[in-house]
């Protein structure tokens, strides 16, 4: 039985350990925040979106049972 | 997590309509049981309760499988879904008597009087709505749940 798994797992060959260490970069992806970074960079676009449909709700309320309905 | 993916988009595609959804029914229970208002506003609440939350859920399962081809921002891939809804919650609500089409624009509910120089108004704005709730709220689902 030792034979055979000593067969199956071949011991690893040169230095195993990487030439650096990972433990930095990995804490940096850690604190990474995407989702925050993303709302940061909001695009104006999608700002003067969201101001034409705040506009459209104050002035035309009709709008918000036909919006609701596609919701 | 790699397992089940089209289950979990599924998932993050209904997520919104099923907030919007008890804010419907809230309305609704108010309206019709404690205001007693005569029109059976309940007609409207099937084409937000039984499509649209499956229209969302599939709707995101195809931007999954289709995205590695097209490359789509899911943004854009949720605004394309009016033009495919906007005519099936028509035909939906002219069927069920809440949506009365006029000589000079259209009835919703008997009582929103959208003239049809309103109607593309109303169609750009349900294209940015979907368009901010697709980038913004489905696509932050999907960062979460692993499958973007």
């Amino acid at each position: 039985m030792k034979k055979l798994l000593q067969q199956a797992l071949p011991p690893v060959k040169g230095d195993a350990e990487p030439d650096r260490d990972l433990w930095p970069a990995m804490l940096e992806r850690l604190n990474a925040q995407p989702d925050a970074v993303a709302l940061a960079g909001c695009a104006w676009f999608d700002w003067a979106l969201v101001a034409g449909l705040a506009a459209l709700v104050a002035f035309f309320p009709a709008s918000i049972p036909v919006l609701l309905y596609y919701l | 997590m790699n397992t089940h993916p089209y289950l979990r988009a599924f998932l993050a595609g209904i997520f919104v309509p099923a907030l919007v959804l008890p804010l419907i029914l809230t309305v609704f229970i108010v309206l019709r049981l404690v205001l007693h208002v005569p029109f059976p506003i309940e007609r409207g609440i099937i084409f937000p309760m039984a499509l649209v939350p499956s229209l969302f859920g599939l709707w995101n399962m195809l931007w999954l499988a289709s995205h590695g081809r097209t490359h789509l921002p899911i943004g854009v891939h949720g605004a394309v879904l009016p033009i495919f809804g906007a005519p099936i919650g028509a035909t939906v609500a002219s069927c069920l008597g809440i949506l009365a089409v006029g000589a000079h624009g259209v009835t919703w509910f008997q009582a929103c009087e959208v003239p049809y120089a309103l109607i593309g108004v109303f169609f750009l704005a349900a294209l940015a709505g979907y368009y901010l709730v697709w980038k913004y709220i489905v696509g932050f689902l999907n960062r979460v749940l692993g499958i973007a």
